[in-house]
């Protein structure tokens, strides 16, 4: 087993601007031990993975699957070498948890948008159109799919041995169907698709021990992403219950996103004259240089060391760049997180609507320079932990990547992931007169997804002794 | 009370949608509830001429004591879908507004996030009827002033005549002419 991981909970959060009203109580220590480590810690890059998706026939043999994934699964700080091979996390939909045998009242005890699942949420997500979920890549989306499993490692032979000893396992229990498979890997160079190093803004969480790198952001509170703890109300998100199957759980959320690369890289061309304002205004998009050096510290050129420098690349805020002059207001990075921005108006806690990523990419790389689609399906798998699916995951996607209400331009998306029909519209702050690019088409399609529930070690246990019917 | 958000959007026009909360007073505040809203009055951004309230999102904002005092009307125009701020609002602008409301019944310091949402739940109506005569968010309109302004300024130079007679400035120039 591993030893216990010291979990401290005395890190003050500072202007934690959340309800005085409610009297946030000091919370109990993070039992490290009993959490999925994939949501709490990342993986050491780079590496190699696949998703797997599970239907369960018999409940009998899913709860035999648990059993023997259970001492697979490693809580804590990533290990150098995982003991299994890989790194694993394991996550349930609404209808594998039914299918599990979980009690109706217990099943009624989750959040509305889990049990609805993401397929029921597509209107609300902007997954209409090309995104809509009866073009979903199957069975994502359908009453099938069970169990997700994660598995990420090192090499692609470790993966391989794991892969092969999971295939044997589950000869072993036929009423377990693999029903899909997505192999996925994260470069040495943390980029992804359309070129940018990606997963930077990560919060962090109290207790945990993983260092803050943004210093105007203190760590958020523990139960913003793991169920059973204080979150930044002050309060404790709604638990499914028993406690002992929500407590130290996290929601997943799961989201195949392939990337219209070459379309991206066509567009910029055409609006660009120059090579050096392609990439400028690819930069002023996405909101970082292709290294991942933030416009905000870097507005005229990227800065390879910058990007690569995580004790300072994530170290910054809009207050200095209100009106966009550097990193647009409508970029994604900016959208996704932003950050101080909004903290003058009043009327949005920042906090609130953080998520941890554990995105990874699939396909292979549109090789440097080429502008014409290759025909391969390449993209990111968005994986994001959290504990309030809709006041994280679902408040970002809608209110900050499908709307700009927020930042005053209500016609305007997300340039690189809002849902869009190409007809709206980019702003670039710019001396003496802003830039605007128009009919900014879709460079992201949804190809399914799922809602999860990842569920601590200890609820897995109970999982895997729920009794016949 | 439930605490069903989604079914309780408000009506909206363009991006902004009406907000109205009618509470009870309670027993014997009716005059300390108009003492708070005096006070109010007199707070940056309330002030008369002041344009500016510290809550950016919203058009304006009024409250309305009837029924001798034993009512309150909240009402408000929100840029955005407001039950999707629910929590957000528990965080700040009820906070801006805790004078007022620790007048008025369900407002008990608000001890958890539950307690913020029946609150602002049982009190909130939705509009039979919410119309707008203008477009834009209060960002939009505020930014659409300060052009405005910076439009008359130019006019106002006796040299405007000659310079918005570039092709590029004729939208400009169609409007300059009152």
């Amino acid at each position: 087993m591993n030893p216990p991981t010291p979990a401290s909970t005395t890190s003050a959060s500072p202007g934690a601007g959340t309800a005085e009203t409610t009297g946030a109580p000091a919370g109990p220590p993070l039992e490290i031990d009993d959490i999925q480590g994939g949501a709490l810690y990342e993986r050491p890059s780079p590496y190699v993975g696949t998703y797997l998706l599970l239907q369960i026939h018999d409940p009998a043999d899913g709860r035999e699957l648990i059993r023997r994934l259970l001492p697979l699964l490693e809580p804590g700080p990533a290990s150098a070498a995982p003991r299994s091979g890989a790194w694993l996390t394991v996550a349930f939909t609404y209808e594998g948890l039914r299918v599990l045998g979980v009690p109706e009242e217990s099943l009624d005890s989750f959040a509305p948008e889990f049990r609805e699942g993401m397929a029921a949420r597509a209107a609300e997500l902007g997954d209409v159109g090309a995104s809509s979920p009866e073009l979903w890549e199957k069975p994502l989306g359908t009453r099938d799919v069970h169990v997700a499993l994660a598995a990420l490692a090192p090499d692609a032979a470790d993966l391989e041995s794991v892969v092969a000893r999971a295939r044997h396992a589950q000869e072993e229990i036929p009423g377990v169907e693999v029903i899909w498979r997505q192999d996925c890997y994260q470069l040495p160079t943390g980029r992804t698709s359309f070129g940018f190093k990606d997963g930077i803004g990560q919060p962090a969480v109290e207790g945990v021990g993983t260092p803050t790198t943004n210093r105007g952001e203190p760590p958020i509170k523990a139960g913003e992403f793991i169920l059973g703890y204080p979150d930044e109300t002050g309060g404790l998100a709604p638990m499914p219950t028993p406690e002992v199957l929500g407590r130290n759980g996290t929601y997943i959320v799961f989201r195949k996103l392939h990337t219209r690369v070459a379309a991206f890289r066509q567009y910029l061309r055409d609006k660009a004259r120059t090579r050096e304002e392609e990439a400028l205004l690819g930069a002023k998009m996405v909101g970082r240089w292709q290294s991942g050096a933030p416009l905000v510290l870097s507005p005229d050129e990227d800065d390879p060391e910058l990007g690569s420098d995580a004790g300072r690349n994530n170290d910054f805020g809009y207050t200095s760049d209100l009106r966009g002059f550097k990193c647009p207001a409508g970029a994604h990075a900016r959208r996704a997180n932003p950050r101080d921005s909004l903290d003058h108006e009043m009327s949005v806690d920042v906090r609130l609507h953080r998520m941890i990523r554990r995105g990874t990419s699939y396909g292979p790389m549109l090789p440097d320079g080429v502008l014409e689609d290759d025909g391969e399906d390449r993209g990111i798998i968005f994986v994001f932990a959290g504990a309030h699916l809709k006041r994280q995951f679902e408040f970002v996607k809608t209110q900050w990547l499908n709307d700009g209400i927020f930042i005053g331009a209500p016609a305007e998306k997300d340039p690189l992931v809002g849902a869009t029909d190409g007809s709206g519209a980019f702003t670039i702050p710019q001396h003496p007169i802003r830039r605007r690019l128009p009919d900014v088409p879709p460079f992201v399609v949804t190809r399914g997804g799922e809602y999860c529930f990842a569920p601590g070690l200890r609820a897995l246990r109970w999982l895997a002794e729920l009794p016949e019917d | 009370m439930g605490s069903d958000t989604s079914s309780r959007p408000g009506v909206s026009v363009g991006p902004t949608s009406e907000f109205s909360l009618f509470f009870h007073v309670k027993p014997g505040h009716g005059e300390a509830l108009h003492q708070a809203l005096r006070d109010l009055q007199d707070a940056p951004g309330y002030r008369p001429g002041d344009y500016e309230m510290p809550i950016a999102s919203i058009h304006e904002a009024r409250f309305v004591p009837f029924d001798d005092d034993t009512r309150l009307l909240f009402a408000t125009s929100f840029d955005g879908p407001w039950d999707a701020y629910m929590e957000d609002f528990a965080s700040k602008p009820l906070k801006l507004f805790d004078s007022i409301f620790q007048h008025v019944v369900g407002y008990e310091g608000l001890p958890s996030l539950q307690a913020v949402k029946d609150f602002i739940l049982n009190a909130q109506q939705t509009a039979g009827g919410y119309a707008r005569n203008y477009g834009g968010t209060v960002k939009q309109i505020r930014k659409a002033i300060t052009v405005n302004d910076a439009f008359q300024e130019v006019l106002d130079d006796p040299g405007a005549a000659d310079a918005l007679q570039h092709p590029a400035l004729r939208p400009l120039l169609d409007v300059a002419a009152d």
